[in-house]
């Protein structure tokens, strides 16, 4: 399924839609080399073009991918990791409000994931959360997150 | 690489050159001079006017000698050998990490000069061939101080001095000379023995001749050999100058190797020539290929320190100059160049001191590459490339777009690139990318400042370049086939995560990059991390890089082109009109291709067992997207559309639709060039499917619609014979399409209420399209519901329009193709219900399979397919059923799955009662009457089918019995026949249950078939759809039947010692097999109550005692003989029976005498149910086991035996009968009878004595005679009877020191009157003993009656 991208600098939208979709590259490679692993976090996907693409799986197998502005300078893992489980409790949080089922069928069985895709109305809070998140790390790692 | 001189970049190592060889012929066309084993000749800008270099450039290379081929003498074959080894050796190419001696082979003339090394001034006379030693004030002719250098007066260095050193001059000369060896002497040496004149005249002469003919040779020889030192010793002494080892291999046949003379001749060459003692002097002869491989990796070995020397000697002499250099802060040099200026040139600076050490310091870094010493070279490299940036930083120094400029520039990428590489060689493989983006940084700084900045072409050109380079560098290393010399594994660091595994906290770094301690430290002292600019990717990515800059100076260079047009000669530069050459779109094409290619190499390799298909290649799409796109603009349409195709497919498969539509668009507008018109049609379909999954403006979604009918309009199909299908099947359909039916379930032939509603994208106006029919199909045999377009219905405004398709059956007679008319266009996010109500004949699943829209303009035909129940949105929106359309009003339907409804068969009406009365008994056939009634309007074929749960009782035994089946489970297929409407049809099932009482559970399953055959099939497509769902309903009853005891039985069991007469070992009898003797054993009364415990009466036929054999009992007599005539009789619920009955019993004494005795026999009862109406049930029979007794152990006992009553003063019998039924021992008894005053009996008889000693088995009777002389209950007087011989075994040890009476063991006294036992054998009632009987005050006692 498509994810929704939603540039925080006012960049094109389809660059970063081909990062998401090619880090799944990268992250299906890493998830399968790695026999059972329990680990979420799997580090630099790759760089290029002045973004370092960092990836991230929830054991429910949520990818969340993270692109930093390429900058000279030393990432460290336990920021990254922190900064992605500040996005998972996010995407979490969402998830987990019993409201968001409540004009879908009642027998379904389907998650609420998709419903918090961007453009339906249920996206705004997710929004939120995840600015905020943005606001926080601001700091310490810059701008563009998709 | 190619854009930059290869001298600069080639990984150099020692030179040998090889003089003396003949090259062999079919290596001829391909040895061209050694400089173009390089690669890549060098390019304009560097490359110095050839002429200057040196006075003899040509005769570097051995003309190819025209060896004549045919005739192979062995030196001529051997030499071409050697060169084939030889040149087997190194390859000159940029990556070449190994260290192993090899060096870079020459081949030259003999008579090869080497270049000047100092040069006079003023002059360049050089044509004298040994240069006399140089003046101090000369210098190389290289030298930017030279003033026919190219360099003069300010160049750096150029690529010529890197070939100078690795073509022109060698750090060691291999020689190669045939040593002269004169002819074997003539044949006729072989001829005496054959002669046969042998007369010692001529013997003399000819030894006389051989003498001569030796001095001649050896004459011969020595003159020869003085040549081959003369000649070598030239060559030694210009060797010398330059301090260049030489070596001379003298080739040599097999036999002069074993000439004792070769010594001598060998020290008289090496001394006449002047060569060295060491390495200097090999002989060879011809042999084998291996043994020459030996010989060459041998002669490298030996030569290589000679060689490192060598270069080990120029780096101390360019030291020295650096330092002296520094010291003199570098005027030494500038002036005297200052005043000399140049002939006619121009006044220019000369070298200021920064190039000079940059000078230094490269030269340093390239002698010290030659040594293979990378680390130095590293280091050189560094200071050379500092100094570099510090001339840059100064457009003083090094004024911009000048030649020298230009010169330093790609000097300093190419050391840059060294250094690259040198960091990789060392796997540190951050150091060498952060070096490269420094590099880049650096420079992209200075262009800024030279106006080169990011707005030009130029600055792109470069920037593209430098990743190019890197990519290559890379795609080198990793390419190498011998991983072993290999010391980086190239793509280690780039395919491995960076974070592996298990714990991002270890693994920062793949674990070939650990082995680098430096780099692991800086990143541990910085924190667990790692600096993404500086993880090195695979080639692919940057060329993907330098392709993206190519586009990049596209861009710049059509910018430029453009302002051209409308201002000529706004940029006439030389570097525009260069530029105006370069074909931008094939280079960039060029390097997406090959970063495909990378990709594609290093996407599924890591990992085994994960094979391509699996890898989704997302990376390549994307490239392969950027491929399309330079086609685009290159105008290649139809290259363009192939790669969209195939991008498209995964994309649309993946839905992302995002990225699918700007690649829509593209495909779009190349169609459009291609003039593919259908194509076009297609694609600006799928783009207004598309178009309502993105956020883009409206403007530009708009032009769609339009230019879908513009296209529609203007043209016409190539084939007009059918309809153009557009299948969106994989891609977004145009309208959100939703399939509502009412109901979940619905009964054949009932029909099913839907709405089929299809709404419009709001983003995206297809208000205009010529939509012309839909068809809505339910299945593939059903004939499809159309609905024309009435233009005379308007679309109102946002509202909500309802199609009415009424009552669609699916039963063929009546349809044909159902025919309406709606209106068939959309307002944005219009919507247009279709509602209407499907009935199916035969059980199904009823779905809308497929809608298709047809649209009809001009020759166009275009029909759009779409599966209605893929919706983008159905499971995120509650699906609503239309109630009203004025206002739309809906009602939410809460299930799921409400795209689809099941059709299924009517359910049989079936009246089902089970009869039974509860509870059942045990062992009785119990009866259940199953009655079904049926109740439809259809004949119904009944089946049974009855399961009998296993019992969870412990000991139950049960089973069922219905017609002639039985079965302790399952009865199947139990049939009731046909039963037509309103017949009621009964069957009994009985349930037996034996065992114990509890609860049985019996399933009833009533199948019933419809018997009339409505599933024939009227359609013959769906043959298989009746068979799969037959017209069955099933009923399930459970019944839970308690089973109890009819009857309940309890004994009373008492054990009594028999009294009968032991007949004695004596008697031969008790010797007889079934011989039991009436004195043994016990004798149990068993009194049986019998109760009628349910809660119905039964009649009881008769009750029997059903004896059985048994070993060690037997039953004696029972009282029920005599009842016999009681039966039957009727007992009602708590009615009890008795019975008596005395049993036998003889213990095992010798086996097991403690087991008890299972019962000998049992009890019979025939009986049937009293039922409610007064029948009798089936007959029963229940049967009662007799209980198990135990019989008494005796050992020694005596029995009393008294009459209950006496009458006064009449004398009455008193025995007492002592048995020893000990099994060994025997007994020695003594009897008292205490007589007391106040007993009320006169006792004649034994008042105490010892009875004669019993034998184990053996019995002793005493008799008395009382007379009472008391009336009532007298007592018995007491009687004590002891074992003497226990008591004596006890007290033996102190019997001989005091006279203590001996009492002995008291033996028990029973009353037999009083004798019972339970069935345990346990003594219940009778006399313990003597102190018992009296503690208890139980003694026996005699009625007197007066």
């Amino acid at each position: 399924m498509a994810p929704q991208i939603r540039t925080f600098t006012q960049d094109d939208d389809l660059k970063y839609h081909y990062i998401a979709h090619t880090s799944l590259d990268v992250i299906e490679e890493r998830v399968n080399s790695t026999t059972k692993s329990t680990e979420c976090y799997l580090g630099l996907l790759y760089a290029m073009e002045e973004v370092a693409v960092y990836g991230y799986i929830t054991p429910l197998r949520v990818k969340i991918v993270l692109a930093l502005a390429l900058t000279d300078a030393v990432i460290r893992d336990t920021e990254m990791t922190t900064v992605f489980k500040a996005l998972h409790m996010v995407y979490y949080h969402s998830v987990s409000n019993p409201f968001l089922k409540l004009h879908s069928p009642s027998d379904s069985t389907s998650d609420g994931a998709c419903l918090l895709l961007a453009g339906s109305p249920k996206w705004r809070s997710f929004r939120q959360r995840v600015d905020e998140v943005a606001r926080a790390v601001g700091v310490v790692v810059p701008t563009s997150q998709a | 690489m190619n854009s930059y001189p290869a001298e600069l970049l080639v990984q150099l190592a020692p030179v040998m050159f090889i003089a003396g060889l003949s090259l062999p012929p079919q290596s001829q066309p391909q040895s061209p001079p050694p400089t173009a084993q390089s690669p890549i000749s060098s390019t304009p800008i560097t490359q110095g006017p050839q002429r200057a270099i040196s006075p003899n450039p040509t005769p570097q290379v051995v003309s190819p000698t025209p060896t004549p081929p045919p005739k192979l003498d062995p030196f001529t074959h051997l030499s071409y050998k050697l060169c084939e080894a030889f040149r087997a050796q190194r390859k000159m190419e940029i990556w070449q990490p190994d260290k192993s001696k090899v060096f870079q082979v020459v081949f030259v003339d003999k008579e090869v000069r080497f270049p000047p090394r100092k040069l006079a001034p003023p002059t360049t006379t050089t044509l004298s061939a040994p240069p006399p030693p140089p003046p101090a004030h000369q210098h190389s002719p290289l030298s930017p101080l030279s003033p026919s250098s190219p360099l003069y007066p300010d160049g750096l260095i150029a690529p010529i001095w890197i070939r100078k050193h690795t073509s022109l001059v060698p750090s060691v000369f291999v020689l190669f000379l045939r040593l002269y060896e004169s002819p074997p002497p003539p044949q006729a040496q072989t001829q005496p023995p054959m002669s046969p004149l042998h007369d010692r005249e001529r013997a003399e002469r000819d030894r006389l001749e051989r003498e001569e003919r030796r001095g001649r040779d050896e004459e011969e020889e020595r003159r020869r050999d003085g040549e081959l030192a003369g000649e070598v010793a030239i060559r030694k002494k210009v060797c010398a100058e330059r301090g260049v080892k030489l070596t001379v291999v003298l080739m040599a046949s097999r036999r002069m190797l074993d000439d004792p003379s070769l010594d001598t001749r060998l020290t008289y060459i090496r001394r006449q020539s002047g060569l060295d003692a060491r390495a200097s002097l090999f002989v060879l002869s011809p042999v084998t290929q291996q043994e020459l491989n030996e010989f060459v990796h041998s002669i490298q070995q030996a030569l290589w320190e000679p060689s490192i020397e060598y270069y080990t000697s120029h780096s101390k002499r360019v030291r020295r100059k650096r330092n002296r250099h520094a010291q003199s802060g570098g005027v030494g040099y500038v002036v005297p160049a200052i005043s000399t200026p140049p002939g006619g040139g121009v006044p220019t600076r000369p070298l200021r001191p920064e190039g000079w050490t940059v000078r230094y310091e490269y030269k340093m870094a390239c002698f010290a590459e030659f040594r293979g010493e990378d680390e130095v070279a590293l280091k050189h490299y560094q200071d050379a490339y500092e100094a570099l940036v510090i001339m840059f930083g100064s457009t003083a120094i090094l004024p911009p777009r000048t030649k020298r400029w230009a010169e330093a520039k790609v000097l300093a990428d190419c050391v840059s690139v060294k250094i690259c590489k040198l960091y990789l060689y060392n796997s540190e493989h951050a150091l060498a990318l952060s070096h490269h983006n420094s590099h880049i940084k650096k420079f992209a700084d200075f262009s800024r400042g030279w106006g080169i900045g990011e707005e030009t072409f130029e600055f792109w050109s470069w920037f593209a370049r430098q990743h190019r380079i890197l990519a290559e560098l890379l795609e080198a290393g990793t390419r190498s086939s011998t991983p072993s010399t290999l010391k980086l594994p190239s793509h280690t660091p780039l395919v491995p995560p960076p974070i592996p595994t298990s714990a991002p906290s270890k693994g920062v770094l793949p674990p070939s990059t650990v082995a680098k301690g430096l780099e692991l430290e800086s990143l541990r002292s910085l924190g667990l991390g790692l600096n993404p600019s500086q993880a090195l990717m695979h080639p692919g990515f940057y060329y993907y890089m330098a392709a993206r800059c190519t586009e990049k100076r596209r861009e710049r260079f059509l910018g430029v082109e453009e302002i051209e047009v409308t201002r000529p000669g706004y940029a006439n530069s030389p570097g525009y009109l260069n530029e105006k050459k370069v074909d931008h779109l094939a280079i960039i094409l060029e390097l997406y291709t090959k970063s495909y290619e990378l990709f594609k190499q290093h996407t599924p390799q890591p990992q085994a067992g994960h094979n391509q298909a699996q890898m989704q290649g997302r990376h390549m799409l994307w490239i392969a997207y950027r491929i399309a796109q330079t086609y685009y603009q290159a105008a290649k349409f139809d290259m363009a559309v192939r790669f969209f195709e195939r991008i498209a497919k995964t994309y649309r498969r993946e839905k992302w639709g995002s990225m699918l539509q700007p690649l829509l668009r593209t495909w779009y507008a190349c169609a459009q060039q291609m003039g593919d018109v259908e194509l076009s049609v297609r694609l600006l379909v799928e783009l207004i499917g598309c178009g309502t999954d993105t956020t883009r403006e409206e403007g530009d979604v708009s032009e769609i619609e339009e230019d879908l009918i513009v296209v529609m309009k203007s043209t016409a199909p190539s084939t007009i014979d059918g309809p153009l299908i557009v299948d969106l099947s994989e891609s977004e359909p145009i309208f959100e399409p939703t399939v509502i039916f009412w109901s979940p379930e619905i009964n054949v032939n009932e029909p099913a209420p839907f709405q089929l509603t299809l709404t419009a994208p709001t983003n995206i106006s297809i208000s205009s399209l010529p939509f012309t029919v839909l068809s809505i199909y339910f299945g593939e045999e059903r004939p499809a519901v159309t609905v024309y377009h009435s233009s005379g219905l308007e679309v109102g405004d946002g509202e909500v329009q309802r199609v009415d398709l009424g009552l669609l059956s699916t039963s063929e007679a009546e349809t044909g193709v159902k025919e309406v008319k709606g209106c068939l266009r959309w307002d944005r996010g219009g919507k247009v219900v279709f509602s209407g109500a499907v009935s199916s004949e035969v059980p199904s699943v009823l779905k809308v399979a497929k809608v298709v829209l047809t649209m009809r303009e001009g020759k166009w035909w275009i029909e759009i397919p779409f599966d209605p129940s893929k919706s983008r949105q159905a499971a995120l929106n509650n699906p609503k059923w239309l109630s009203s359309t004025k206002p739309p009003r809906y009602v939410p339907v809460g299930r799921s799955e409400c795209h689809s409804t099941n059709v299924r068969h009517r359910p049989h009406e079936l009246n089902v009662r089970l009869t039974h009365q509860e509870p059942a008994y045990l062992d009785e056939e119990y009866p259940i009457v199953i009655d079904i009634t049926n109740t439809d309007d259809r004949d119904l074929d009944i089946m049974v089918d009855v399961l009998l749960h296993p019992a969870e009782i412990d000991l139950a035994d049960d089973h069922i019995t219905m017609d002639d089946q039985e079965s302790n489970g399952l009865i199947k297929g139990v049939s009731f026949g046909v039963i037509p409407p309103g017949v009621n049809t009964a069957k009994t099932l009985f349930l037996a249950s034996a065992g114990a009482p509890g609860d049985r559970t019996i399933d009833i399953s009533i199948q019933s078939r419809s018997t009339a055959a409505p599933s024939q099939p009227r359609s013959p497509i769906t043959p298989d759809t009746p068979a799969a769902t037959p017209d069955m309903t099933e009923v399930l009853h459970t019944l839970v039947v308690s089973a109890v005891e009819a009857i309940k039985v309890v004994y009373d069991v008492t054990c009594r010692r028999r009294l009968g007469e032991s007949r004695g070992l004596a008697d031969l009898r008790t010797f007889d097999g079934d011989f039991r003797d009436d004195a043994e054993g016990a004798e149990g009364v068993i009194t049986t109550t019998m109760e009628c415990a349910g809660p119905w009466g039964v009649e009881v036929e008769s009750v029997k005692l059903v004896p059985q054999d048994h070993p060690a009992a037997k039953v004696i007599s029972s009282s029920q003989e005599a009842d016999q005539d009681e039966f039957p009789s009727e007992w009602l619920p708590g009615d009890e029976f008795c019975d008596i009955c005395r049993v036998a019993v003889w213990p095992d004494e010798v086996d097991n005498p403690e087991e008890s005795i299972q019962g000998p026999g049992e009890y019979e009862i025939t009986w049937r149910r009293l039922l409610s109406n007064g029948d009798r049930g089936p007959k029963s029979i229940t049967r009662f086991a007799l209980p198990s007794l135990k019989a008494p152990t005796d050992g020694l006992i005596a029995l009393m035996e008294a009459p209950a009553k006496a009458k006064l003063h009449t004398p009455i019998p008193l025995h007492l009968t002592i048995r020893n039924r000990h099994p060994s021992r025997s007994a020695n008894i003594v009897v008292q009878l205490d007589l007391d005053p106040t007993d009320g009996f006169v006792v004649a008889g034994l008042r105490s004595g010892r009875i004669p000693t019993l034998l184990p088995g053996a019995e002793e009777k005493i008799s008395w005679r009382l007379i009472p002389i008391e009336c009532g209950f007298v007592k018995v007087p007491r009687m004590r009877v002891l074992e003497r011989r226990s008591a004596v075994a006890t007290t033996q040890p102190t019997a001989s020191g005091a006279d203590v009476e001996v009492e002995g063991e008291i033996v028990k006294v029973v009353d037999v009157r009083w004798e019972g036992k339970d069935v345990d054998g346990n003594d219940e009632g009778n006399v313990e003993s003597v102190e018992a009987e009296e503690a208890a005050g139980v003694q026996p006692t005699v009625l007197v009656l007066p």
